[in-house]
């Protein structure tokens, strides 16, 4: 990865401006301590020097010059005194007592300096820095006490060179760690848009590379890989629907035109043609009805109906249900009848759930057993959703099928020829996820049972008592 | 009928569809006005007196349901029918929600279409009060729920008795298999399979077995009419 790009990165100028703020603070500390450190170190150091020169003047205010050159004498002498400077002056500077030859220059009359004098450890690399305080006494004569500071300040110096190489230090590995995890941070985002890319140019197949590491950028890569998974599917799923809808259509259209040619070959015949022209209509109502079932349940999923739901007594639903293929049922010998509650309220689309079901139904007595029994009931769940199950006789279909048969278009090898366009259980799949109701096949020995199960909700008239949220909204099929 | 009453007004932008809409509403005795968009409608309709308007979902300028309020709101109130190509569901709540009468679905069939507006001509002009309806020798009791024909009773189911009305209320029309759906179940979606056929089925049997004439009869491709002989 080139330079230029990683100082673009937004993480790197996050990881500058964090560098920043760090560093601020962390020079503020050093200095703070760097500051504290010195000033103690210097006022120690004028502490002794006021108390010995207290000391001195004391000796002075007792006896005169005379004492207080003793004193000098003394401690001149003495070991413990050897990095102190005393010198006793006459009014006119020339030095009476002490351990420098002569009076400074650079010191004034009165107060606190710092100097450095030749004289003083002549032998030393530097000038040593000394530090003192110069008083008139009561007699005219100067009395300069001091003390050689050198230590201490090379002291302090050493403590602001650490200080300043830590700062150093620690803006030097901040860069060189916020480089190295943009770098890292880029570098899985480049891999994501190299993939995206990819994904653009040629097709769903490729997969954003895991490092196995399991990290948060792992985990980034494997949620995008599934939702990349779930598209692929769908894309699939979408391209057998759109193969069938063409076959299903080609089929009668190209019947039509077939018919059609034929007839325009043919000398005009009004009943012949009449009859030609009743068939086309009703091949094209049976497109268009395949085209409307197709556009009804892209709706449903597109779950743009939920507008029109209200509080739907489903038992009543269901009677009506029965009541309307009675006729149909009547000419197969098939007893048809409704068992169950009489009120099981759920929220929905009134005729959404006539449809599905009465499609269950219309299954049943069309696929069921002649003069057999096709049951509809109704009951209220113990969560206080609704339970509406459709039950036949007749041979049922294979437990492996159970999954397949909500496919669009899908139909059983057997009932290939029957009427129907294999779009009557996607149609009872798409409402039953708008309603968020689960459907159960179920082996009825012999015979199909459907069970739809609608979710309790705040409608239903129980729920609202027992207060149960409404639960998954996700409609899920299984197969038993 | 009052002539008024026979004046329908057509809102389709799509100009062969027009063509044919006005062609066969003129064959049925209509007199019709045709509006190609929006703006023409609104003209149009505020200044006509209309048995009927049907307006197409979707005009080039002003949307349909908006031309729809826009008249309401000036106090227009034939009965309008929207015809539309998008999906029935949601449309149907939208365009019934916001005052229309009656929803059909583009592609339809020019019979259907006449047996609708036909509903929706005689709603606008008569409301029917009596409570015996008589079609022939068939006697249907609003009151005691009874049907008979020729003097001997018809045992019939409450929904089979709603249906007949519903043919007997609208005889010498045809109904279509959606229109029954619609106003004796009270469900607004095309029926798939022949289930309606079926139950009419039932009906006429009890209606017209062993009579001296057929009262209900099938209209191919579209419906059923009932109507007396003669």
């Amino acid at each position: 990865m080139r330079l230029a790009e990683t100082l673009r990165s937004s993480t790197f100028k996050f990881a500058l401006v964090a560098i920043g703020l760090f560093g601020a603070i962390v020079l503020a500390l050093f200095s703070y301590v760097y500051l504290s450190t010195a000033s103690y170190v210097r006022s120690r150091a004028d502490s002794a020097i006021a108390t010995e020169q207290a000391v001195l003047q004391r000796a002075y205010d007792r006896g005169g010059p005379n004492d207080l050159i003793v004193v000098i004498q003394q401690w001149i002498s003495d070991q413990h005194f050897q990095n102190s400077v005393y010198l006793l002056a006459d009014p006119s500077f020339a030095p009476i007592a002490g351990n420098l030859k002569a009076w400074p220059p650079t010191l004034g009359s009165e107060g606190w300096r710092n100097f450095r004098v030749q004289e003083w450890k002549p032998d030393a690399a530097n000038q040593a820095l000394l530090r003192g305080v110069v008083k008139t006494l009561s007699g005219g004569e100067h009395l300069l006490v001091g003390r050689d500071i050198d230590d201490l300040d090379a002291f302090a110096r050493d403590i602001k060179v650490a200080l300043i190489s830590g700062i150093g230090l620690v803006f030097v590995l901040a860069g060189v760690a916020s480089v190295m995890v943009t770098r890292r941070t880029v570098g899985r985002i480049d891999a994501i848009n190299a993939t995206s890319r990819a994904i653009m140019q040629s097709g769903l197949d490729k997969r954003i590379p895991l490092r196995g590491t399991g990290d948060e950028w792992d985990q980034v890569a494997k949620n995008l890989n599934l939702m990349l998974d779930r598209i692929e599917i769908l894309m699939q799923e979408v391209r057998q629907v759109t193969d069938n809808v063409a076959h299903d259509l080609r089929t009668p259209l190209a019947r039509m035109r077939g018919r059609l040619e034929k007839a325009h070959h043919r000398q005009r015949d009004s009943e012949y043609d009449q009859a030609l022209i009743d068939d086309t209509i009703a091949n094209l109502d049976a497109v268009l009805r395949i085209f409307s079932s197709i556009t009804r349940i892209a709706q449903i999923e597109a779950n743009a109906q939920r507008a029109a739901f209200r509080t739907v007594n489903i038992a009543e639903v269901m009677s009506e249900i029965v009541e309307l293929y009675d006729a149909a049922a009547e000419e197969r010998s098939i007893r048809l009848s409704c068992v169950g509650d009489q009120r099981v309220l759920v929220t929905g689309d009134r005729d959404l759930i006539f449809d599905a079901v009465a499609n269950l139904v219309d299954n049943a007595i069309k696929h069921g057993r002649a003069a057999g029994e096709v049951t509809v009931e109704v009951a209220e769940s113990s969560d206080g959703g609704a339970i509406v199950s459709v039950a036949d006789d007749g041979p049922g279909i294979p437990a492996a099928e159970y999954p397949n048969v909500f496919k669009r278009f899908y139909r059983l090898e057997r009932s290939r020829l029957a009427p129907g366009n294999g779009l009557g259980l996607s149609l009872v799949a798409a409402v039953a996820r708008l309603h968020g109701a689960r459907i159960e096949m179920l082996d009825n020995q012999p015979g199909l049972k459907v069970r739809l199960l609608f979710p309790a909700n705040m409608a239903s008239a129980s729920q609202a008592r027992q207060g149960i949220s409404a639960g998954d909204q996700e409609a899920l099929f299984i197969a038993q | 009928m009052p002539t008024g009453h026979r004046h329908i007004l057509v809102v389709e932008d799509d100009q062969e569809t027009a063509c044919q809409l006005v062609d066969s509403l003129t064959i049925n005795g209509y007199r019709v006005n045709l509006a190609a968009n929006g703006s023409e409608a609104l003209s149009l309709g505020l200044s006509g007196d209309y048995a009927v308007i049907t307006i197409d979902r979707m005009l080039p300028d002003i949307d349909g349901i908006a031309v729809m309020q826009r008249l309401r709101e000036q106090g227009i109130a034939a009965p309008v029918l929207i015809i539309s190509a998008l999906g029935e569901i949601d449309e149907r709540v939208r365009g019934l929600r916001a005052g229309g009468d009656d929803y059909l679905t583009k592609p339809f069939s020019f019979i259907e279409l006449l047996a609708r507006v036909e509903a929706l001509a005689r709603r606008s002009d008569t409301v029917i009060r009596e409570t015996l309806l008589r079609v022939g020798d068939l006697e249907m009791d609003l009151v005691s729920r009874s049907v008979s024909r020729r003097g001997r009773h018809v045992s019939l189911l409450p929904r089979e008795f709603q249906l007949l009305e519903y043919l007997i209320r609208n005889q010498g029309h045809v109904v279509s298999r959606a229109m029954l759906l619609q106003h004796v179940w009270d469900l607004h979606f095309d029926p798939t399979t022949n289930i309606i056929d079926v139950y009419v089925g039932r009906v006429r049997r009890k209606v017209d077995d062993q009579q001296a004439y057929p009262l209900i009869h099938t209209v191919r491709g579209v419906g059923y009419c009932l109507r007396a002989p003669g």
